[in-house]
Formats: structure tokens, sequence, C-alpha cells
């Protein structure tokens, strides 16, 4: 049988044992014994582990001293190894597409219990493999050039740790952040666990290094809205929300907010989580960055009713002599052009109101854990002091951890930090009030470098530590001692006794869990994610921060729940993963697009309506359609749907589907 | 010298099949999947009564501690209110399990003696089954002349003057057919 070039075919079969792998289910020697017998097959072999050098010098030698022509390699999937064989191939001088994978392992030995029955598939799929392999033609792989720049979207610390890496390392970083400063859920955070190292004095440095560095443009308060293209040369529009405040004329200077009609804030702050209050002007905290001012137009009489003598306008302009203000400003949309991606968008917190026993929204003085890390920070709405609604110190605390985690009823996951930073908030609140501590916990979860000398620190605390899920905060009191406080129940389940303990102040360690957009995100990026919503990697151990997009990296929170250490160290490989391919400068393709025959192709546009990549063009003056080689996935929608039958996929070309099916069926 | 009785357990005191059998029974299956985190003790409104918390009769019946949880209060304690239920982060059905474990107590005559509540159990069926109503008096009187006399003796007053205001009726009201009740409720047992 003589291939389609012209070459008669010489095949050499390799049937891979993979230790035990293969060997313990599928008998090997059986198959080779077998694969002698099929056509044009010149060499068998059987190896035990032929991913190994002697492996691939198996068949770098049949090529040079048989003359093989067509390479199968029976083993794991392709996935693994498709790549080691290919080069292997190439390096025996053959065209690395001459080689074909059968994979007995994934399809055979590892989901087949009774070991005849796995001898049989396998060899049915290796006959596939040797009359799928006839077919085979030598193939070019693409390269296309990778646009040098790269997008950031998010700038908490993991975004902005990317961004100071691939800037030092001379890469044009576009840092989109969808809030009016950067800095993320740490900017809000007074110290950090375990070292209780001062969040601000760690974080504001990287912060101003970001406003000033030339290889970062920073756009707050601006969103992704569409992204076009393919690894290494991306097309994303940003859309900049008006701020209406000129961001290059402001200096962060307070006067107009100071002027502002409103003597005093009145409307809750966002940054602030509630606690604190704002006017419609303001600057969500002092060390912002960028530090200029923003209008919220939903609270800002001008926008309401067009009637404001706009002070601070006023302010501004004959005060300070910036003329900053403009009402007129507009949302703008900018395109820019980039070769990678990275995603770090972080998390949002359970929103506990959702667990009606713990009273949050209905007791002023149940918390979250958020609202009371503004209430410990020094720049916050209390100036750090930790008090109630009222203005009284807390006397007793009650911390209740896995609040929204580690439950089916909201999230089953383990949110990962809330153990320490509950440890953090108790040592906290005892310091600053020397209240009663209780933390109520399921499971102390401290492992980290540092993490569990931190538990023991606070254990010498005096914290009382409850292992047990509260059941319920109420108001609803039994004896003089509770009276005027809040109640938690409990089950000390070291004990094995129900608690009930008055306090006058809860705080909720909520979970983390995707952000709410998430879900368009990963659309707007074509990437996965996990069943929870989290954002999902390559690989869970080997690629951790890639995506199955090619291009698209992640890094931080929006992954999965992390601390600040973790968040960071996977910035920093997100930032490696893009740096090696913006300096590699070509990417290479797979060669197994679809190409469309001129001559049968009757110009009637079915296919280029259905291309999911927009990879197909209608070129009027032939009258045909042409696929862009750089642009198509091989995805094979187009083959299927041509109704001229002009479209054909290489490495996928019917006669190859066809010879293989037909190997599949020659087994009885 | 009073002997000090061993706490310790080892495992040829323990019963590693009652957990199967208990699993076995519909909608106790999921039993494995309690993390142990006491929700269900301290939402259950009768738990400070209990001699184990719900939350340990999950990790006993799981471990083969089968004397001690058929032997235990809780069982009988349990008001079937599905507070447990309602909250469990891990959907452990902990009523249903209480249900099959009171069966497994009653099989096994392993209830707890001179405790009230499985006497009124009894005490109820028996007299239903017999009259096809329930007598209050009756009732309760077989079960505290049962469980404690010296407490009849006490209730006495409170009896007294319930009965003068005819609360308390002595008269043992029947139904016309304790022989069908009988068949039926033999029936319900598998007993024909
Ligand atoms: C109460 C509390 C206390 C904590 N204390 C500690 C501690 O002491 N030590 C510690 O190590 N960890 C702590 N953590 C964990 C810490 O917050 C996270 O590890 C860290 O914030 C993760 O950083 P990130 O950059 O991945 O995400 P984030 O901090 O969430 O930052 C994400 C950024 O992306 C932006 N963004 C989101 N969506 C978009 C979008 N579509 N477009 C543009 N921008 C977007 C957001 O506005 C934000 O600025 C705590 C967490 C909580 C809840
Ligand atoms: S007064 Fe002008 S310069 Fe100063 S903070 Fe306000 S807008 Fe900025
Ligand atoms: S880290 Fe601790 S508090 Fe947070 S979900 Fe896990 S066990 Fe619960
Ligand atoms: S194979 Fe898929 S990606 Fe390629 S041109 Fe056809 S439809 Fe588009
Ligand atoms: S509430 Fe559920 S998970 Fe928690 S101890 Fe009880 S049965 Fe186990
Ligand atoms: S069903 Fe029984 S164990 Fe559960 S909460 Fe109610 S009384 Fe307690």
């Amino acid at each position: 049988m003589a291939s389609k070039n012209g070459d008669i075919p010489r095949i050499g079969v390799y049937v891979c044992h993979c230790g035990t792998n293969i060997g313990g289910q599928v008998n090997v020697p059986e198959v080779v014994a077998f694969a002698r017998t099929l056509p044009n097959v010149v060499v068998a072999r059987e190896y035990k582990y032929m991913c190994s050098d002697p492996g691939q010098m198996l068949i770098k030698e049949d090529i040079q001293k048989l003359n093989i022509n067509r390479v199968v390699v029976a083993s794991c999937s392709p996935h693994l190894h498709e790549h080691t064989f290919r080069k292997a191939t190439l390096e025996g001088g053959r065209n690395p597409f001459l080689f074909h994978m059968a994979n007995i392992r994934e399809h055979v030995s590892w989901v087949t219990q009774d070991p005849e029955k796995a001898t049989e598939k396998a060899k049915a799929i290796v006959e596939a493999a040797v009359y799928r392999i006839q077919f085979h033609e030598p193939l070019e792989s693409k390269h296309v050039p990778v646009h040098p720049d790269v997008l950031i979207v998010g700038g908490g610390i993991a975004g902005i740790t990317a961004a100071l890496t691939l800037a030092d390392a001379g890469k044009t970083v576009y840092l989109i952040e969808r809030e009016s400063s950067i800095g993320g859920h740490m900017a809000k955070f007074d110290k950090t666990f375990p070292t209780l190292d001062c969040a601000s004095c760690i974080l504001t440095p990287k912060m101003t290094t970001v406003k000033d560095h030339p290889n970062i443009h920073l756009m707050t308060y601006a969103e992704v809205l569409e992204v076009d293209g393919y690894v290494g040369n991306f097309r994303v529009k940003v859309k900049k929300k008006p701020r209406y405040v000129i961001e290059d004329r402001c200096i962060g200077c307070y006067v107009c907010i100071e002027h502002c009609v409103y003597k005093t804030p009145k409307h809750p702050s966002e940054f602030d989580e509630g606690i604190g209050l704002r006017k419609p002007i303001y600057i969500p905290f002092p060390q912002a960055v960028p530090l200029v001012a923003v209008i919220d137009p939903e609270t800002c009489i001008e926008f309401k009713s067009g009637r404001c003598p706009k002070k601070c306008q006023k302010a501004c302009r004959e005060i300070v002599g910036r003329d900053a203000i403009d009402f007129t400003q507009k949302e703008e949309i900018l395109e820019i052009q980039v070769g990678a991606v990275i995603i770090a968008t972080g998390f949002q917190i359970f929103d506990p109101s959702r667990i009606p026993e713990y009273g949050y929204g209905r007791y002023p003085n149940v918390y979250t854990s958020l609202e009371v890390e503004r209430l410990v920070n020094a720049s916050g709405p209390t100036g750090g002091a930790i008090v109630l609604r009222d203005g009284r110190k807390p006397q007793s605390v009650a911390i209740i951890h896995c609040v929204g985690s580690r439950d089916r009823n909201y999230n089953p996951w383990c949110s990962r930090v809330c153990c320490m930073y509950s440890l953090k908030l108790a040592h906290l609140v005892r310091e600053r009030t020397g209240a009663e501590v209780y933390n109520c916990y399921i499971d102390m979860r401290t492992p980290g470098k540092g993490y569990e000398e931190f538990y023991e620190k606070l254990l010498h605390e005096g914290v009382h530590f409850i292992r047990g899920k509260v059941a319920e905060v109420t108001d609803w009191t039994i004896n003089p001692e509770e009276a005027g406080k809040l109640v938690i129940r409990v089950e000390d389940s070291l004990i094995g006794v129900v608690r009930r303990i008055p306090v006058d102040m809860v705080i909720l360690s909520v979970g983390l869990e995707p952000r709410s957009d998430a879900e368009e995100l990963r659309r707007l990026f074509h990437i996965s994610c996990s069943a929870e919503g989290w954002f999902l990697e390559r690989h869970p151990k080997l690629a951790p921060v890639s995506t199955y997009t090619d291009g698209v990296y992640i890094a931080g929170a929006c992954q999965g729940p992390k601390d600040i250490p973790d968040a960071v160290a996977q910035a920093g490989a997100a930032a490696g993963e893009v740096l090696s391919l913006v300096d590699r400068g070509v990417i290479e393709l797979e060669p197994n697009i679809a190409v469309i025959d001129a001559r049968r192709c009757s110009g009637c546009h079915v296919c280029i309506a259905l291309c999911p990549f927009s990879a197909i063009a209608f070129h009027a003056e032939e009258n045909v359609a042409r696929i862009n080689e750089a642009l198509c996935k091989g995805c094979g929608v187009c083959v299927g749907a041509c109704p001229s039958r002009a479209i054909s996929q290489q490495l996928f070309k019917d006669e190859q589907i066809l010879a293989e099916i037909e190997g599949l069926l020659m087994v009885d | 010298m009073i002997p000090i009785p061993r706490t310790i357990k080892y495992e040829s005191d323990l019963d590693h099949a009652f957990r199967e059998k208990i699993m076995a029974t519909q909608g106790c299956e999921n039993i494995w999947s309690c993390i142990q985190c006491g929700l269900c003790s301290a939402a259950c409104p009768i738990s400070i009564y209990m001699d184990y918390t719900p939350r340990k009769i999950i990790a006993m019946t799981r471990e083969g501690f089968r004397e001690e949880v058929l032997s235990s209060r809780t069982l009988w304690l349990c008001a079937s209110c599905y507070a447990c239920e309602a909250y469990c982060p891990q959907n452990v059905n902990i009523t249903e399990i209480m249900y099959a474990l009171k069966r497994h107590a009653i099989e096994e005559k392993k209830y707890p003696r001179n405790f009230p509540i499985p006497e009124l159990a009894k005490s109820f069926f028996t007299y239903v089954k017999a009259h096809g109503r329930n007598a209050e008096f009756w009732v309760v009187f077989r079960v505290w002349r049962k469980v404690a006399l010296l407490r009849l003796v006490k209730m006495f007053p409170l009896g007294w003057r319930l009965l003068i205001r005819r609360r308390l009726p002595l008269r043992r009201e029947r139904i016309r057919h304790t022989r069908q009740l009988k068949t039926i409720l033999s029936n319900l047992n598998g007993e024909v």
C-alpha cells in the first residue's frame, strides 16, 4: 500500500509498559506480536519506559537503520508525551507529524479490569493507529510573533506584584483596576498575619512604585469590555469610567472635599465597608493610588438635581488653582494590544446575611471580619479604636469561624485564610481593648510558615478557644448576666457540653468566594471555571497559573482562596510564565488547522458565521472563503458544516479518520 | 475498696459492624460526612439534658460504641424537631439516625431502665393497642408505677386537684372494633 504522497509506508510500532501502569494490565508482548502482523509494519518493539532516553533512542535508531518513515507509540495520553515522541521522530530525521500516539493507558489499562479484554482493546487501538498513520503527511508548524506588551486585570496585591516584576524586566504593562484605587483587599487591613507587620507600610510603597513606573500604564476605574485575538496577539477594549475629576490635574489635596456642600460626610463609604462615611466627592483612603478625588453621581446633588452651587469645583479652581473637576466627563473606550494577559481579580467575601441565625444586619453589634479590619485600621473611621456602634468599648467578643465556608448549604470549601485572620483579630482585640475573646472554630487550620507559632502565641494571650460551630447569635437573654448582650450558643465539643456565652460584639469570619462577575470575565477571556466558580488552572500541581487558553494566566485569590504570601508567589510565577512567552518572541502553532480547497468552495458563507474564533474571511474577488492560519484553533466546526466538502482539517482528514475506524473494527 | 472502672476502650469492646447496620437504614447513609462541628448539638433545644450530645451520638455510632449509644437517654429525649438537620453543614440526617438508633435500642432491649420516656412510649402503645384510645390517667399511672413509685405518691396532690376539677378522667374509653385495630397494628409490624 503506497501512501498518498507516494512513499511506501515503513511503520515502526513501540509499545510501552509504563512500568506496571500498562504492563500490569495489558499483555504487552502479545500486542507487539500482533503489531508485527499488521500491514507495512517493519518493526514492533516493547520497552519499559518509552519516554526515557533509551526508549526514544529506539525510535531514532530504527529510523536511521531500518529506514522507518512512520512512527506509532502505544503508551499514555498525547497530553503527556506527544511532544516528546514528535521530537524523537524529528531528531531521527523524519517530519514530526509522521508520528501518531495510541493511548493504551488512560483509555485501556487504567479503565479496564479484565487483562484479557484490556489486551484486546490495546490491539484494536494499535491497529487503528497503524491504519491511520499510512495517511499522515509531513506538515509544517506555523510560527507567529508575540506582542511584547502585557495586560494585567486587577490591581490587588497579586496584580501589583506581577506588574512590578514585568515592568522591572522592561516589559510594558497595562494594569486595569475596577475601583478608583489599586490595593485590593490588602489595602483595607491594618496588620497582616502571621508577622503582624503593618499592611500599608508594606503595600503603599509598592502602590506608589506602580504609579511612578515608566513601564506601567495604570488605568483605574476601568474595566475590560472586549477581548479579541489569540496568544501573542490580543486586542483588548477597555472602558474607563468617568470619575468627574481630571486625573492629570488633581493633586489629591482634599480641598474640594472640605468645600462640598455636605458639611459632614453622610454616605456609607464603600472602602470602609459602610462603617465609615464619605461625601459625594471623596478619596477612598489616604494612601489611595492614584491619589485623585472621585465624584459619585448617585449621591452628588449636581448629578441628581443640577442645582448644586458646585462649591467643590469652585474651590478647586479658585483656591487650589487646578480646575480639575469636570462634571461633563464621559466614559472613554481605549484599545490596547498585548501578547499575554494575567488575570488577578481576587475574591469577594461571603455575605453573612444569608445565614439568618447569625443576625448580621439585624443586631448592630454583629460585624463581618472585613468591617473589623476597618475598625482596627489606624486610618479607618475610628482611627483604630475597636468600639461598638454606640461608641462603647466591648468587654467580651466572640469570633465565629467558618461563616459561609465548609458548609454545604452555602460554600463547601475551606476558605483557608479565615482561621489565621481570626487569630489576628483576636490578638488585636485583646491588645486594644483587653476584652475576653472567644474564638469558636471547627478545626484550627494554621498550615504555613510561622502560622502554628502564631496560634501558640494566641494561646498564651489567654484567648478562649472553643471547638464548635456556633448555632445562633441571639438577643434573647435568660439571666441577668446576659442582659443587654448578644448570646452565642455553641457546643464546646472538646468538653461535650452546650454553652451560652454572652458577649458585646460578634465578629463573623466570613469566607472567600469567587467574585459575582467571575463568569463574565471567564467568557471574555475564554478561560474555564471550576464548579465553585474559581478560575481553573491548567494543572493543579504542575501548571497552577496557566489556563487552558494559551497566553492567559491567573494569579492570586481569583484562582482559589489564598493568603498574601501565596498570592504574591503566584503573581511571581505568572510573571515568569509571561516572560518566558514574551521573550521567546514567537509561538509555534499546532498545524491541525482547517484548509479550504478553493476549487471546491462555492462561496456560500456557511462556515464564516460558524467559526467560534472568527478565523474565516470572505474574499470577494475570488468568491471563496479563506482561513486565517494564525486564528484557526482546529476545532473542526467548519469542516463538518461545509456543504461543498471543501474544508479539510490537517491531522483529522476524512481518510485518516476513516482508516482509524477501519483499524478499530478489524479486531473482533 | 471500691473498684474504679476502666474507661479505656479496646477494639474488642467496639462493634464495628454497628455503623454499617445503621447506615443500611434508608436516610442514614451519610453518617460518614459528619465533620464533628457540633452545630447539631448547639442547635438542639433538648441537648442541654442529653447524656451524649447529638454530635457525640454520631461519633460514637461511627466508631462502634454500640452499648453506650443504644442505652443513651439522648435517643429518647430527641423531640424530632429537625433543628439539627436543618442546620447541619454536611446535611447529615441526624433525626433519621436518632430514629434508627431508637429502633435498634427497642429491638435489642437496650433502652435505659427506669427512664420514663421509653416506658411512656411502651405504655401508650400497649394501651392504645388494647383500647383504641388514649386515657391519660392510666397511661401516666402505669409509667410512674414502673419507674418511680415514690414519685407517684408525691404526685398525688396534683392528681387529686386535677381529678376534682374533672381534668383527669378515670373512665377508660374504647373504640368498638378493637380486634380490627390489633390486626392492623400487627400487620404494620409484619407479625401477621
Ligand atoms: C478579613 C480578611 C483578612 C485577611 N487578612 C490577611 C492577612 O492578615 N494576611 C494575609 O496574608 N492574608 C489575609 N487575607 C487574605 C488576603 O486578603 C488575600 O490573600 C489577598 O487580598 C489576595 O489578593 P488578590 O490580589 O488576589 O485579590 P484582591 O485583594 O481581591 O484584589 C483584586 C483586585 O482586582 C480588582 N478587580 C476585581 N475584578 C475586576 C475586574 N473585572 N476588572 C478590573 N479589576 C478588577 C479588585 O477591585 C481588586 O482591587 C485576609 C482576607 C480577609 C477577607
Ligand atoms: S481640590 Fe482639585 S486637586 Fe484637590 S483633591 Fe479636589 S479635585 Fe483634586
Ligand atoms: S480557614 Fe478556618 S475558619 Fe476559614 S473556612 Fe477553613 S477552617 Fe473555617
Ligand atoms: S476549524 Fe474551527 S477554528 Fe478553524 S476555521 Fe474551522 S471553525 Fe474556525
Ligand atoms: S451538625 Fe452535622 S456535621 Fe456537625 S457534628 Fe452534627 S452531624 Fe456532624
Ligand atoms: S431532632 Fe432531636 S436531636 Fe435533632 S435538634 Fe431536634 S431534638 Fe435535637
